[in-house]
């Protein structure tokens, strides 16, 4: 799966998944108090029953006031009677603290009732009813909901997963096109370079030409084609390639890319400064290495002001260019680091540049910053 | 379980051979016996209207300190079967002492008692 298919199946995803699931969550929870309130409601409405049962003997106790009076009893409720100043009579509990405003109430896992007697038979104004609230019902909604909530998530991801590849078929279709396009070209492009360059080499030994000036415009042209087809190689390979480890003199292979870019950088008319420390090694591929190197000093080159000036330091474990130019915008900065996309689309190129040099500095595990704002010269810093 | 239930019926034969307090005896059940009025069925009433010991208290002395029909708790019906009663000749501190003792006498909650499981 590409990378920017997956980010856009994962945002999808994360927003089809986030919103469904608040909605079923909320669902949930409504669901679920509606269902609580119906199992306390039951509960309740046995503990009303209890209470008629209650007094309708206390009537009857009352009416024939026997002795002794037998209170009526059942091992599955407590009960007690309060007279009108509240103070107990008698009962099966007597529960330190009760909510006389309330008709029925809870406190821990008691339930309770209070029923106002009217008359006051045997004296009492107040009966209060208790049984322990029977969690069984309530344990069983919980388990039927997770279970519910569980597999409605399995269900909603896959079909966000069918739903989300579906979205991003013809985004994958598109970059699947440009692929094989970049293939395509990058094959086609290897013979007539490698021939303009090998050509221009030899008419250059052999030959004394008149025409200098166009000589050198064809071989810069042929180097920028050079580097092109080597960068579109590199991104079609990059994680197929196989890569030769090697202790590699970076402040050689430095001053060399220089060298290969001093076409280009006499074109503009750049004044390069270069603070290369020598002999700084770097255990690389030596492919990846000038790869790297040629983009960064490419971007330099080609994001310059005509006469600008590029500042090239080499210290053991550090490497920072920095060139003059119109700047990277803060919040651009992190955007142009992936494929195809460009900050300033004044000067020519497919927006890999950054691209290569992010993928080469992840691979190593190098430390990429880019460190720039609008009007402000570009330094990119590569540590190790 | 033998032991228990001969224990309850000797507390309830003492329950029920227990005399009235002299107090009572002497200044409400004497009357009321011998006028065979129902001095348990006038105690189910107050406690049926008025519930607690202080209200009941309260009302008492204020019926027996101006014994009238329409200060009494008795439906009008029950005159009709049982005499006005005249008012008492006793000082407040008597009667207040006598009403206490008579409403200890009969008092529901030495009455009730819980089912034996």
């Amino acid at each position: 799966m590409l990378s920017s298919e997956k980010r856009s199946l994962i945002r999808f995803l994360v927003i089809y998944l986030g919103s469904t699931f608040v909605l079923f969550a909320l669902g949930t929870y409504i669901f679920y108090n509606f269902q609580k309130h119906q199992i306390l409601d039951s509960q309740n409405d046995k503990l009303q029953l209890k209470s008629e049962q209650i007094v309708q003997k206390l009537r009857e106790l009352h009416q024939t006031f026997d002795k002794p009076l037998l209170y009526p009893n059942d091992p599955s409720f407590d009960s007690a009677i309060y007279d009108l100043d509240k103070a107990y009579i008698f009962g099966t509990f007597n529960p330190k603290k009760i909510v006389w405003e309330k008709e029925f109430y809870r406190d821990g896992d008691k339930l309770f009732y209070l029923y106002r007697m009217q008359p006051y038979y045997l004296g009492a104004a107040y009966l209060l009813v208790s049984q322990t609230f029977n969690k069984k019902p309530l344990e069983a909604l919980v388990k039927m909901l997770v279970l519910f909530l569980i597999g409605a998530g399995v269900l909603l991801t896959l079909l966000g997963l069918f739903l989300g590849r579906l979205f991003t078929a013809p985004m994958r279709e598109s970059i699947e096109m440009m692929d094989r396009f970049i293939e395509d070209t990058t094959h086609e492009l290897n013979t007539p370079v490698s021939t303009i360059l090998s050509n221009i080499e030899l008419i250059d030994t052999l030959y004394e030409c008149e025409g200098k000036t166009e000589m050198k415009r064809i071989e810069m042209a042929s180097k920028t084609l050079s580097r092109l087809y080597e960068d579109l190689t590199f991104l079609k390979l990059n994680h197929n390639y196989h890569r030769k480890i090697e202790k590699l003199n970076l402040s050689n292979l430095l001053i060399e890319r220089l060298e290969f870019c001093d076409t280009l950088i006499e074109a503009k008319a750049i004044k390069v400064v270069k603070d290369i420390a020598p002999d700084i090694f770097i255990e690389m591929d030596r492919n990846d290495a000038i790869r790297l190197l040629d983009n960064i000093l490419s971007n330099a080159i080609k994001y310059n002001y005509k006469s600008g000036r590029i500042e090239v330091m080499l210290t053991a474990g550090k490497l920072e260019i920095i060139n003059d130019g119109e700047g990277i915008r803060k919040e651009d900065i992190r955007l142009i680091q992936r494929r195809f996309k460009r900050a300033n689309s004044s000067e020519g190129g497919f927006g890999i540049g950054l691209d290569i040099i992010g993928q080469i500095a992840k691979w190593y595990n190098f430390k990429l910053e880019i460190i720039s704002d609008t009007n402000q010269p570009t330094k990119v810093i590569i540590s190790w | 379980m033998v032991n228990r239930l001969l224990l309850l019926l000797l507390f309830t034969t003492l329950a029920q051979s227990k005399e009235p307090p002299s107090l009572v005896q002497q200044n409400c059940l004497e009357c009321h016996s011998r006028q065979k009025i129902p001095s348990e069925l006038i105690y189910r009433r107050y406690l049926m209207k008025l519930s607690t010991h202080e209200r009941i208290a309260k009302y008492l002395f204020a019926y027996l300190k101006n014994p009238k029909i329409e200060n009494s708790i008795m439906p009008k019906q029950f005159f009709l079967k049982f005499p006005q009663k005249k008012a008492l000749d006793l000082n407040d501190t008597v009667l207040k002492e006598s009403i206490e003792a008579y409403l200890d006498y009969f008092d529901v909650r030495k009455k009730l008692q819980l089912r034996d499981k």
